[in-house]
């Protein structure tokens, strides 16, 4: 194959694209979960799941308008209030019972909850994949540097940066915000000054899982919706928040960042062996600074 | 007296197993395991096995079973695990003491049972596993393949490929052994039928991958004439789904094995791209025989969906345990394997014959491409070649080269 045929600027300007709109469903997914790991100190194994929840509420939402517009445009908005609820449910019911647990305790925790939501979507949902389609205005694609960008993956460049903005808004001019970003730094001298940090912690849970509620929804129409999706995005979540930094949000945005562009890059460079390409980034970066890009809060 | 009262129920006891032994002996029921992958996005697939070869069970127990005997079967969750796949294995074959093993779409927990099933000598049916490896080069005389496999798919879509005019193609696919061993199965048998054809490129993504627009993209950078994608399972419907949004489809011609598959073009509704090609060993509405079309009609009034390839798995699996038990006369392992060897029975695709060299059934294969039905809403497989099963299957001198004969 001509390589130079390959590193054509327009092959690598659309990779870049499509590589940034991937970072963007991952800092979404991400972030909730580093904040449930920065505010509440939990490795929740089980926001992969509430990831998969919300692409199957998605599926269900946009079935009830015949697959419509406004079908997907509710989707989105109620799929992640689904997981929102199902976490305030779990949390209220469970969580809040095991903080002061090892963290240990917490991923096997966690590991049962995953396994449980997995059969209970099973039930629900049934075995089949599913699929939802994105409004006509977001299918097809249009050509950027010469090649085919599809129309979605442009969406999710909007979607991901205003999200990042809400979420700055929100941990940065709001009491709640300000509260829960105290409490990952010292949850102890929180509770001292009179604050209620059980209320605190229950809502900055169902903010992470709402997050994942909306990955999930929002990655819905680019893939199919099945069974075993949470396996995949965990382990991708993992790696991330742990080289983002425990716990920092925008180190979830760094590390999607790095995961999305190294592994659309490496697709390109070396296809072959494209898989590699990420796991090789957190590696390096892993050895290079061991507690993550940005500073951890554990 | 205490001597007495023990004499009178010990002799009570023997009394009844007496009694009882011979008529339970009469109707004991013949007993099939079926360990498979009920867990995560297989069971798309294992739920259609299951539920046809329960729906022909069903009809056969009606009408008073085999030999007298109704069938029973129960199943085990692998979960897709090897070491999971082998403790339920021997737990069905040692506590459950069934006559007959079934399943399992995973050929790692299919090649590890096989090897179960030799030392026990139990007959194993593999239902979805496609490892050419299992009536291969590890095929033996209890394993049986009932399912298509990848030397098949190669050769069939071989078979079609080589009538189109692509000289330069890319293979892209699931990274794991059937990911590869379909694409070198297709590449193989290609090189075989057209020998200006030459490969530019691969990509080769992890199994589960959601996004493959990055890897789409960079195919469309590099122009090739046709690529042949290797994927398996969800990946099916993220394929097509990646395909129709970045406008693959519409520029460089797709192979997809099981593309025109029910379980990968029903998730996606009208928006799956037409055109794409694929080989797959049923369609629920092709041939339009009695048959099929009855088949289909009792499966979709049984389950309320329509049948996918599992199902044409699963009922030929019970076809051909039946008709064995029938032509063998008892409930014996060896003369059941002697009478099904070379065997046919009928099935919605016609008659099948379970091979008596490598015990694979030969099935045939439908090459097609996805096109819009106005009789369903979702895309269906039209232009369909159907390969008969002897052009797929491997020779049996290329089977005994393969075993080391």
């Amino acid at each position: 194959m001509d390589i130079g045929q390959v590193f054509t600027l327009s092959a690598l300007g659309s990779q870049f694209l499509v590589g940034l709109s991937r970072s963007m469903i991952l800092f979404i997914v991400c972030s909730g979960m580093s904040f449930v790991l920065g505010v509440l100190r939990v490795p929740n194994v089980a926001h992969g799941s509430l990831y998969m929840i919300g692409a199957f509420s998605a599926f269900s939402i946009a079935n009830l308008f015949g697959g419509s517009s406004v079908g997907f445009w509710l989707a989105l908005v109620f799929a992640p209030l689904v997981v929102a609820a199902v976490s305030l449910i779990a949390e209220r019911a469970l969580f809040c019972h095991l903080y002061q647990r090892e963290h240990l305790m917490l991923l096997l925790f966690t590991f049962a909850i995953m396994l449980i939501l997995g059969d209970l979507v099973k039930l629900i949902w049934g075995a089949e994949y599913r699929s939802i389609v994105a409004p006509p205005h977001l299918r097809g694609s249009i050509a950027i540097f010469g090649s085919s960008l599809p129309r979605y993956n442009l969406f999710l460049l909007i979607i991901g940066p205003l999200v990042a903005i809400i979420l700055w808004l929100f941990t940065n001019k709001t009491k709640i915000g300000k509260i829960s970003r105290a409490a990952a730094v010292d949850r102890e001298m929180v509770g001292a000054v009179g604050i209620n940090v059980s209320w605190v912690f229950a809502i900055a849970f169902v903010i992470g899982c709402y997050l994942a509620g909306l990955g999930g929804a929002l990655v819905a129409p680019t893939v199919s919706i099945t069974l075993g999706m949470d396996h995949t995005i965990i382990i991708e979540a993992f790696l991330i928040v742990t080289i983002g930094g425990l716990g920092n949000m925008w180190g979830a945005l760094v590390g999607s960042l790095i995961f999305g562009l190294t592994q659309a890059f490496g697709v390109l460079f070396w296809p072959q062996f494209a898989i590699v390409f990420p796991y090789a980034a957190v590696v390096i970066i892993l050895i290079w600074k061991p507690t993550g890009m940005l500073k951890s809060v554990w | 007296m205490k001597k007495a009262c023990l004499a009178v129920t010990v002799l009570f006891c023997f009394s009844i197993l007496f009694f009882i032994y011979p008529s339970s002996s009469a109707a004991k029921p013949i007993k099939i395991g079926i360990v498979d992958c009920y867990s995560g996005g297989a069971t798309t697939f294992t739920y259609d096995v299951r539920d046809a070869f329960k729906m022909a069970v069903d009809e056969v127990n009606a009408k008073g079973g085999v030999l007298g005997r109704k069938i029973e079967f129960t199943t085990r969750d692998t979960k897709f695990k090897v070491d999971l796949g082998i403790s339920v294995t021997k737990e069905l074959i040692m506590r459950e003491n069934i006559d007959i093993l079934m399943g399992t779409i995973s050929s790692s927990v299919a090649l590890a049972v096989s090897q179960i099933v030799k030392n026990e000598k139990i007959p194993f049916f593999c239902t979805f596993s496609k490892s050419a490896k299992i009536t291969g080069e590890k095929g033996h005389r209890y394993v049986f393949g009932i399912t298509e496999n990848t030397s098949m798919i190669g050769k069939a879509a071989a078979v079609g490929l080589a009538k189109k005019p692509y000289i330069k193609y890319w293979i892209a696919g699931d990274d794991y052994e059937y990911g590869h061993a379909l694409a070198d199965g297709v590449w193989g048998n290609l090189m075989k039928k057209r020998t200006d054809v030459k490969m530019v490129g691969q990509s080769w993504w992890k199994v589960g991958e959601p996004e493959l627009t990055p890897y789409l993209t960079a195919i469309l950078a590099a122009k090739p004439d046709a690529v042949i994608f290797a994927t398996g399972g969800a990946s099916m419907v993220n394929i097509m789904k990646a395909a129709k949004a970045t406008g693959f489809a519409k520029k460089i011609p797709m192979f997809v094995h099981t593309a025109t598959e029910l379980s990968t073009l029903m998730p996606l509704g009208q928006q799956a791209p037409e055109g794409v090609l694929g080989t797959s060993n049923y369609h629920f509405y092709f041939p339009k025989t009695p048959e099929n079309n009855a088949f289909a009609e009792v499966f979709k009034k049984a389950y309320g969906r329509y049948p996918k390839v599992g199902a044409l798995y699963g009922y030929i699996a019970a076809q051909f345990i039946m008709k064995g038990f029938e032509k063998a006369g008892k409930v014996d392992t060896e003369r059941f394997i002697d009478a099904i060897e070379g065997m046919k029975v009928g099935s919605p695709v016609g008659e099948i014959e379970l091979r008596a060299c490598d015990h694979q059934a030969v099935l045939p294969m439908f090459f097609g491409k996805t096109e819009r039905s106005p009789d369903y809403p979702f895309l269906i497989a039209t232009d369909i070649t159907t390969i008969p099963g002897p052009d797929a299957v491997p020779t049996c001198e290329e089977i005994k080269k393969a075993r080391g004969k």
